[in-house]
């Protein structure tokens, strides 16, 4: 597994937000000229519940370092149960692809509601440089991508 | 095995067949049969009394016979099945989801003594959990000690050697679904990977495609595996599939309390329920 | 001529620089948490210190890969700024199938028909098939599913390979450890017959490691005979409708293993593979077993469930592949009997349909095909 040397790799990081607290979140940090690694790349989903295990391995075989899925708190759901499911499976689906060789750093899962703007660039921050420190993602990755350096299409 | 000899047993299973089939309510037996090798038995249909007498009870019988009651979900007539402990938690497992109605089975339970199958050693249930009528008297179920003991070993390996592990299995790998069809948890209409047009799962049996159909299946079935190790029975390259669902197993006993499958309660699948005390590592 | 087994990887060494050696290996996939370790036998590249086992049983899979791979890629395109297309034809290097087995070879025949006759030359497979030699071996001990002499074969010739490997008559053996079959102890040796130019050509390359010596070989004989009637393709012509399919398709799960380890299934399907802009067409195995075999646009499925399927498959082999080629497409190398999840037989059913008795068009799809729909 080679590792690129180059320092000026920049690490892809997925984040699925659901609609109604991150990416609000995320929108409150952008009004408030809040600062973060812009390596991280926002879908918008309608609810944290809607991430598929399967985007999350589609994400890796695409050329994504590290994904991320935030959610309202539990409680807070603007369906009321969503995020609970999103617990559930998301706290499996880390341990699994753990037990299939990938780090658990680079799947993570994060509650940061609509006014948590802070909350949600210190986690990006914090996945970013956890990210930047493993290196890139060879698992998992499909072959056109490890050849055409990755997920910058 | 308690009071009958294997010939006994399959001697009340002709019977029972038989009895089943005189009532006019009950349209064909599922059970097993011989073939021309003396190690395999094969799945078999009997619609008459003379085919009954070709249904065969020894330690060969390993297929299972519960996914062919969803070969017809409608049916005009009940289904007899002959069942073992695996085979009535798969059929729970198929009434649960919602795939089969229960008064379109005649299940005729037979108590187990395991057959030729490495799967065997570890089982819970001899005992058929749900039955019309039961051959056999019941033994006393057995707890296994070593049901994660595989997985525990194989969390400790480095993260490098456990995807090194993974991917050579996947390369294995022939994409020939034999698992998927032979799973009682995959019980789908159809199936994410039929619908390959759509983009889910290409069609390249490459190491690519291979990882994410085999964890998307796992992920899928894991929380409703009822570990009766047919996926690895079938599988024509030999991949160690249940070690992959076994870990789902494991997680969920860990951090949602005791958890078995297949049983006759009114438990949801883990992952189709939630509790407001789980455990929150997402703060 | 003979070649000592002591030499066998001498020989493989000296082939393995001209060309690549596709031979049989046995590769073995270490488990740290359990004494279990998978081995399993496959044809690939040789290399230095490659576990090769000619003998023993055959292998899981065929090695009908090297000529018609698993997944090809066909050709490759741009969109937008830079368009183009770009075919990618396969590499012109030398490759060598040592060791393959008479069913498997026979089973080479049939794809060359389907590939390269009847109007129509597939490029990628005739660019392949052209650049392959092949080393075909006798069997020393066929495995209990082995009927290839009831469907026409013999187990201990290939006509058709360009070099034909025998274990010579006066040849010693042990038992193997591992496998439980029969391998020639280092003294034994392997009788080398060149049957065209190609394989002239490769004995020339190992002429230093052949001594003279005579012809007569061990005669394998099938484990496996079954019954099968002359005419059976007539008779399956009029058996479309017959009642025995609905017997002999009940047990089947509906998986693909049968196709993907049978030697003589070609069935492809074309699909492509889209990043961005970029992407390329490839084709890979299909199955007749599976629903989007036959499915068409809009849902409608001529073949609906596992009994037309395995009609199908079944059919193919004994009866469609006839009419058209003129020989049967199965070998009878047995692998669908071992690998099948259901231990569904086809040989068994080979025989079941020899017994059938029939009248006349009886059961024919013509018959059955007004008023169907």
């Amino acid at each position: 597994m080679s590792v690129k040397k180059d320092s000026s790799w920049e690490p892809v990081i997925l984040a699925f937000c659901c609609n109604w607290c991150t990416y609000t979140g995320a929108d409150t940090a952008g009004l408030n000229r809040m600062k973060y690694p812009e390596n991280v790349r926002v879908i918008r989903v309608p609810c944290s519940s809607r991430v598929n295990p399967q985007f999350i391995l589609r994400a890796f075989q695409k050329g994504a370092d590290g994904v991320l899925v935030c959610g309202c708190h539990p409680g807070d759901c603007h369906y009321a149960t969503g995020n609970y499911y999103t617990r559930r499976r998301f706290m499996l689906m880390q341990r699994l692809l753990e037990y299939n060789g990938i780090d658990p750093k680079r799947f993570q899962a994060k509650w940061i509601s609509g006014s948590e703007a802070a909350k949600f660039r210190d986690t990006v921050i914090k996945v970013s440089a956890e990210i930047k420190a493993l290196g890139p993602n060879t698992k998992f990755a499909e072959g056109y991508y490890a050849q055409n350096e990755g997920g910058n299409e | 095995m308690g009071n009958l000899t294997k010939e006994q047993i399959q001697d009340r299973i002709r019977e029972e067949a038989k009895k089943a089939l005189a009532t006019g309510e009950v349209s064909c037996v599922v059970g097993w049969t011989k073939t021309r090798f003396p190690d395999k038995t094969k799945p078999f249909f009997a619609y008459t009394d003379a085919e009954c007498d070709l249904l065969v009870w020894n330690e060969y019988c390993i297929n299972s016979t519960a996914k062919y009651a969803l070969d017809d979900r409608y049916p005009e007539q009940k289904i007899g099945l002959i069942t073992r402990g695996c085979d009535s938690r798969a059929l729970n497992r198929m009434l649960k989801d919602n795939q089969l109605k229960r008064e379109n089975l005649y299940i005729i339970g037979v108590v187990c003594d395991g057959k030729e199958n490495p799967v065997c050693d570890g089982c819970q249930h001899k005992n058929p959990l749900t039955y019309d009528v039961l051959i056999g008297e019941p033994v006393e179920e057995t707890i296994n000690e070593k049901r994660f003991t595989e997985v525990e070993a194989f969390e400790k390996l480095s993260a490098d050697e456990k995807y090194e592990y993974w991917a050579k299995q996947y390369d294995k790998c022939i994409h020939c679904y034999a698992c998927r069809n032979a799973c009682p948890a995959c019980n789908c209409v159809e199936c994410y990977a039929d619908q390959y047009r759509v983009g889910w799962q290409g069609k390249a049996a490459d190491r690519e495609q291979n990882q994410v159909y085999g964890l998307t299946r796992v992920f899928h079935v894991g929380d409703r595996c009822i570990e009766c190790g047919e996926c690895e029975r079938v599988c024509p390259m030999h991949l160690p599939i249940m070690r992959q669902t076994k870990k789902m197993l494991k997680d969920i006993n860990d951090l949602f309390g005791n958890y078995e499958c297949g049983l006759p309660d009114d438990s949801k699948p883990v992952l189709g329920e939630y509790k407001l005390e789980d455990p929150d590592e997402f703060m | 001529m003979y070649l000592a087994k002591k030499d066998l990887e001498k020989a493989l060494q000296t082939l393995s620089q001209k060309a690549v050696v596709f031979a049989p290996i046995l590769e073995t996939i270490e488990d740290k948490v359990s004494d279990a370790k998978t081995v399993e036998k496959k044809f690939m590249p040789y290399f230095d210190g490659a576990e090769v086992a000619l003998e023993g049983f055959n292998t899981v899979k065929p090695p009908k890969d090297v000529l018609f791979p698993n997944v090809e890629k066909m050709y490759k395109y741009k969109t937008g700024a830079g368009a183009y297309i770009m075919e990618l034809l396969p590499e012109d290097s030398q490759k060598i199938i040592f060791g393959i087995r008479p069913c498997d070879m026979r089973s080479i025949d049939s794809m060359d028909k389907v590939f390269l006759t009847k109007d129509y030359v597939d490029s990628y497979y005739a660019k392949r098939r052209e650049n392959v030699t092949i080393v075909a071996f006798g069997c020393l001990e066929p495995s209990r599913t082995c009927f290839c002499d009831s469907m026409g074969l013999d187990p201990n010739q290939a006509p058709t390979a360009d070099l034909m490997m025998n274990v010579a008559a006066d040849s010693e053996f042990t038992i193997c450890n591992d496998c439980g079959t029969k391998v020639l102890t280092d003294d034994g040796k392997y009788i080398l017959t060149p049957q065209t130019e190609k394989g002239k050509a490769l004995l020339e390359q190992l002429k230093e490691l052949l001594s003279d010596g005579g012809e007569s070989y061990q005669d394998t004989k099938c484990s496996l005979h079954i019954v099968k009637a002359e005419n059976l393709d007539e008779k399956l012509s009029k058996m479309f409708e017959h009642p025995i399919w609905e017997k002999v398709t009940k047990g089947c799960i509906g998986c693909g293993t049968c196709t993907f380890v049978c030697p003589t299934c070609y069935c492809f399907d074309i699909d492509n593979e889209n990043h961005g802009a970029e992407g390329c067409k490839y084709r890979c195995w299909d199955s007749c077993m599976f629903s989007d075999y036959t499915r068409m646009a809009g849902g409608a499925n001529p073949r609906p469930t596992k009994k037309e399927r395995l009609r199908n498959r079944y059919l193919h082999k004994l009866e469609f592949f006839n009419e058209r080629y003129g020989e049967t497409l199965c070998v009878g190398c047995g692998r669908c009997i071992e690998s099948c999840p259901a231990h569904l037989d086809i040989s068994d059913f080979i025989e079941k349909a020899s017994l059938v008795e029939i009248d006349a068009s009886d059961y024919s799809e013509a018959n059955y095909s007004e008023g169907r729909m």
